[in-house]
Formats: C-alpha cells, structure tokens, sequence
C-alpha cells in the first residue's frame, strides 16, 4: 500500500502504483497518478483513452486489444505507445487495477521496454 | 527489456570462463550450490492463486504461504524431505518412463551441447545429462542399495535443502522443448525428468507465479488470461471489424458455443488478445469463411494452452478435459485446433489415455476436400495447419502469394508442433503457397531439431529477461543468418508463445525482424470473394508495390 500525496489530494495505490479504489478516480486523480509515473501533462486526448479503458473494463474486466483502444478513441493506431510510452502505465494512471501477471507477459508492446 | 545491453551480452556469452568456452570447473558439480539472485529465477505463487489451486485440487501444491526465493527459509512444511521421497516412490511406481529415465541414462554425453539454456549460459548444470542427474543422484542416494552404501561413489546424494534449490533454479532453466531427446541414443525424454522434478517441487509449495496464475486463469474462466466469455466474445467481433476494414467484407461466419455445429475449434486465448496473434486469429476466420467451415468456438474451452504441462500431471488433465466435454456438449463431429506450441504435446501424446477415450466423436475428415485425418484417429483433433495444408493441395483455396511480397519468410518450427506431434512439412507447404519468399534457416536449427525460443514452459516473466535472451540466442543466431544471407523480414510460427516470446528475442537480437503466425500470412494471400482492391496486410501494413504498377 503506497500513499501519493498531490496539493491537498491523497490517493491510496498497491505497492505497483494502482489505484486501490477504481470509483476514486477522476479526471484531477488521473493528473496526480499521471505525474507520479513521469508522464506530462494529460491533454485532451490522453483523457479519451483513459477513459475508453475504463468503460472497457467496467464492461468486460478486462484490458482491451490496443488497436481497439485506438479506434475507439479516434486516434492513429499507434497511440498507446505514441502517448504513453508503455500501455500499463495508462492502464494505472486511468485507476484500472493491477492487470496480473499473465496480461503483462502478452503485452505486444514488451520489447518496448519495461 | 533485458538489463544487460546486447553488445555486452553477446560478449559475455562468447569471452566469459564457462564450460560452453572451455574453462575447467575448479568444484564437483555437487559442491557447487545454486545462488539466487535477482534475474536468475521466477516469482513465487501469490498465496491467493496456490489456496485456489489447493480448494481445488487439495494435496498437489503444499501449503500456500508468503515466501521468497532469495530467503534462507522457503517456509516449508517441517516433513518437505518426506514428501518429497514418497513422492519419487510413488511417481516411479505410476510412470513406467520415469523409472526407465531415472535407471538407463549411460552419460554419454550426446546430449550435452543440445540444449539452448547451456549454449547460451555455459552452466554445466544446464546440460540435459547433468540437469536429470540432479535428480537422479537423489534417487540413487536415497533409494537404491548402492547409493544408500556407497554414497557419491555410486554418484547418489542425500536429499537436502541444497539440493531442492538447486532442482528450482535447473527445472525453471528447462523449457521441456527436448531437443537433447533427439540425440540421446537411449531417447531419453528429459522434458519428462523436467516434469517430474517440478511436480515433486509442487508438493512441498516451491513453484511460480508466472505458471500458477494463468492455470488458475484457465480453469476459472477457461483461459489463461482470464477473459470472461463476453469479453472473449467482444475481442474476437472486434477482430471481425478490422478485417472488414482491410478486405471491404463483413464476415457473418464467426459464431459461439453453437450446437451442432461439425467443428469445435480451439485456439490459444492470446489469439484475441495480443499482437500478433490477434492477426493470426483474423487469418483463420478468413479461411474458414472462404472455404464455407461449418464450425464454432468454445467461450468454455477458450484455450487451447495448458499450463498444467508445466505444473503437475494432474492439473493438466483438468485442463485439458474441458476440450473434450465441450466437443460432446455441442454434438461436434471432431476438434480443429489452432496455432498453439505445448497444446499439441499434450493433445498428441497425452490425452487420448488421460481425457479419453473420445468415442463420441468421429475421425477427422475434411467436409470440403473429403480428406480423412487417420493420424488424428484417436484424439479426434487436427492442427490448423495439416488442415489448410490439404485444401492447398486439393486447389480449394483462392490465392494470391505476392501479397505477401513485403516479406521475406522463414519458418520457427514451434517445439511441440515439430517434435511432439512431428508437424514438420506442412507449415512450409503452406507458407511456400501463401508467399513468394521463403528461406529456411540452417538445417541443424529447423524440423525436429529446432531450437527453442529460450521461454516456453511457463519462462516467458520479466523477472528473468537476461536469462532468456541467453537460452534464445541459438535461435536468434539462426534467424539473423537468414536474415543477412536472404534479407528475411518475418518470422512464422505456429505457437502463442513463440508469438510472444519471439517478439522480444527478435527486438533484442534482430530488430528488424517481426514475428507472425502462419495463418496470417494466409489470411493475406486469401483471394475473397466479392473483396475490395487490397492495399494493406491483415496488420494494417502496406504491400509491396506491384511491378507494372506505377508510383502515381
């Protein structure tokens, strides 16, 4: 269990940086989970894809296929990893739970780095 | 990635003083120790996986606990020795192979530079002869007269905390892909030694994450990821819909857990989930609806994988079960099965005694070319690419290879596919019709002699990303040979951990070399009807530009 502390805002994560709470999450707790992973500023672009995730997941409970997140967000296919370098770190910074280890190894995008 | 940056890997593999560069061990191997340190070995099972796996099939895995490899104290039961030595007794009483492995071994030594862990690592504790041995020793000390008298003289030892980490480290360092086994003039199957050395482990609680989780997985949900079967229903539709953007076609054939249908057909989970599977997965729909398959996919038996291979033999019967209770469940005449590697070790050689027999099906035959699968009599289930193989041959298939002129081919023969079920000319068949360029890699690296990808078998975590890059890199070296000699771009196989693991060997030894599954490559070059002009791969990648077409 780790607390982020973000202006007056105090947010609980597990020990990876996932949020504990999904309903805790908003748009404001998003910057404070963005930040605290090193990624700029969440412009509006990065927010339509958080948030498809989490309607994603609140349907299917689970991470989506990448180029669906994409196309769904009206955005070029490479998005995910143009705008966030690594998926996962989207995944945590729009409040999902920890994915487990089985979703990691079958990331498309592991030679990317991690 | 891996920590260690290529260049100095490379070097480390060749320069460093170990037995594969001809540096002498100063220790007998039994006075050496295994060291644990971070990057050398798996995560340990979550205590909430191993108490599902123990409500579920109580008495296999011990207790499940908070532990840590690199601790003194792994927390085991206060009789671990016990259970362990019962546990050997009772193993060589049920498997007949396993007494014969644990007796006849001569130490020749044909094995020794066979396998990919010890050519990449130079641990002499990873040749196929000295990693049973591990094993072996044990058997011989503590359970047959010589050993129990003469002790190391007879080559047998006592069964101790040492020797159990140390069975940790070397089982975890095998990938069960038995290619010693083809050497070995005895045919000793040390995949099975591997087997048995991690069953015994299982049941005083030593095992890993990364195995556990997607067995818990699979037998929750029915695959390893743990897609829920609108989820696995929602990724596969959605797959419907790219190949729609490609080809201009809405296919209507895809369909679930549909009674009646003739085929139930299997795949790997990844297949709807992950790059590049999921293009493979668009290949097979694609075929299917051109060839007008009366076929369905199971939301329950929705994975072809089985992690139980890994594990202990037993949990991969419940596994495995499921393939064929749903076959029954729908009234299928037989089972097609997808691009997955250990799936079809288990299916070949395994389950016709452990899950059958399948009386209530029938023998493969092919409904559009009439073909009968006789190979496939007692399992009732027939590979994808023996399939797609014989509507080629029997010219029911539209084709137009150059669209696959943008690559350049070679083939991965997946461990299992090549040497467990003997799969060796087919998938070049296909892939000789399906795309004008395509090279083999070095005969000593291909058919029943091919090199493992270095992380099947439950290998492919993160935590241990050097050591796979190690075991892989005969694999690679093969690969980055035909890529030099013949300029080849791809990389086929028919495995979902190839298809995983390869992409990152491939980024790490040859970056420019992308990974794909066959069945892509025919989804490519399937001439649909009533398509639109094509100008891009299943992939959303661009073709290669036709000659006499002009750059306009």
């Amino acid at each position: 269990m780790k607390t982020i502390v973000y202006g007056e805002m105090k947010i609980t994560t597990d020990d990876d940086g996932f949020l504990e709470n999904i309903e805790d999450w908003n748009e404001k707790v998003a910057c404070a989970l963005a930040e605290s992973e090193g990624v700029e500023e969440l412009t509006a672009d990065k927010i339509d894809i958080l948030k498809f995730m989490r309607d994603y997941y609140k349907k299917y409970n689970f991470f989506p296929i990448l180029r669906a997140v994409c196309k769904n967000a009206h955005q070029p296919g490479n998005c995910m990893t143009e705008k966030f370098i690594d998926p996962v770190q989207a995944w945590k910074i729009a409040g999902l739970p920890n994915p487990g280890d089985e979703v990691q190894m079958f990331r498309s995008w592991e030679p990317l780095g991690f | 990635m891996a920590d260690t940056k290529v260049e100095q890997m490379s070097v480390k593999v060749v320069e460093d003083p170990s037995l594969m560069t001809g540096a002498i061990p100063a220790k007998d191997w039994m006075d050496v120790p295994a060291v644990f340190k971070p990057g050398n070995y798996c995560y340990p099972g979550k205590p909430s996986i191993m108490e599902y796996h123990n409500k579920n099939l109580p008495g296999l895995f011990g207790e499940s606990r908070e532990w840590e490899i690199e601790d003194d104290d792994w927390k085991l039961p206060e009789n671990w020795k016990e259970i362990i030595i019962n546990g050997i007794k009772e193993r060589l009483d049920k498997f007949r192979s396993f007494k014969i492995f644990m007796d006849c071994c001569v130490r020749c030594g044909a094995c020794a530079d066979k396998c990919h862990f010890f050519l990449g690592t130079g641990d002499p504790k990873n040749m196929p002869v000295l990693r049973a041995e591990l094993l072996r020793s044990v058997y011989r000390g503590e359970l047959t007269k010589a050993g129990k008298i003469l002790g190391r003289i007879a080559n047998g030892r006592e069964m101790t905390i040492d020797v159990l980490k140390e069975w940790f480290m070397y089982f975890y360092q095998c990938t069960e892909c038995r290619r010693c086994s083809v050497f070995c003039p005895y045919g000793i199957d040390t995949a099975e030694v591997t087997m048995m050395g991690r069953e015994l482990l299982h049941l005083v609680g030593v095992n890993t994450n990364w195995i556990m989780e997607p067995a818990a997985n699979s037998n929750r949900t029915g695959n390893h990821l743990g897609l829920q079967p609108h989820t696995f229903k929602e990724n596969a539709e959605y797959l419907i819909d790219d190949i729609e953007e490609v080809t201009g076609l809405r296919l209507e054939s895809l369909n679930f857990n549909r009674k009646g249908a003739e085929v139930l057909f299997v795949i790997p989970s990844a297949d709807v989930f992950a790059d590049p599977g999921i293009f493979t997965f668009m290949g097979y729909c694609m075929l299917f609806d051109h060839i007008g398959l009366d076929y369905t996919i199971s939301t329950y038996s929705s994975e072809g994988g089985n992690f139980g291979l890994f594990t202990s033999n037993q949990l991969m019967k419940k596994l495995n079960g499921k393939m064929f209770a749903e076959a029954k469940r729908l009234g299928v005449k037989w089972i097609l099965g997808g691009e997955c590697g250990h799936m079809w070790r288990v299916i070949h050689q395994y389950m016709d005694t452990m899950n059958g027999p399948a009386d209530f099906l029938q023998v493969p035959t092919s409904p559009i070319t009439g073909t009968r699968f006789d190979n496939a009599a007692s399992t009732k289930m027939v590979h994808i690419s023996e399939f797609t193989a014989d509507l080629i041959h029997h010219g029911k298939l539209n084709l137009d290879p150059s669209r696959n002129d943008h690559r350049v081919v070679t083939f991965h023969d997946s461990c299992n596919p090549a040497r467990a079920m003997g799969l060796l000319d087919e998938p070049r068949y296909v892939l000789n019709n399906v795309c004008n360029n395509f090279h083999d890699m070095p005969e000593n690296t291909i058919r029943e002699q091919t090199f493992c990808c270095g992380s099947g078998t439950g290998l492919n975590t993160g935590e241990i990303m050097d050591l796979r890059m190690m075991g892989g890199l005969p694999r690679a070296n093969a690969v980055k040979y035909v890529r030099e000699k013949h300029g080849v771009n791809t990389l086929a196989c028919v495995c979902a951990i190839d298809r995983a693991t390869l992409l990152a060997l491939m980024e790490y030894w040859n970056p420019d070399v992308e990974v794909c599954g066959v069945s892509e490559l025919v989804g490519n070059a399937l001439i649909m009807e009533g398509e639109k002009e094509k100008d891009q791969g299943l992939r959303f990648e661009e073709l290669a530009v036709k000659e006499g077409d002009t750059d306009v």
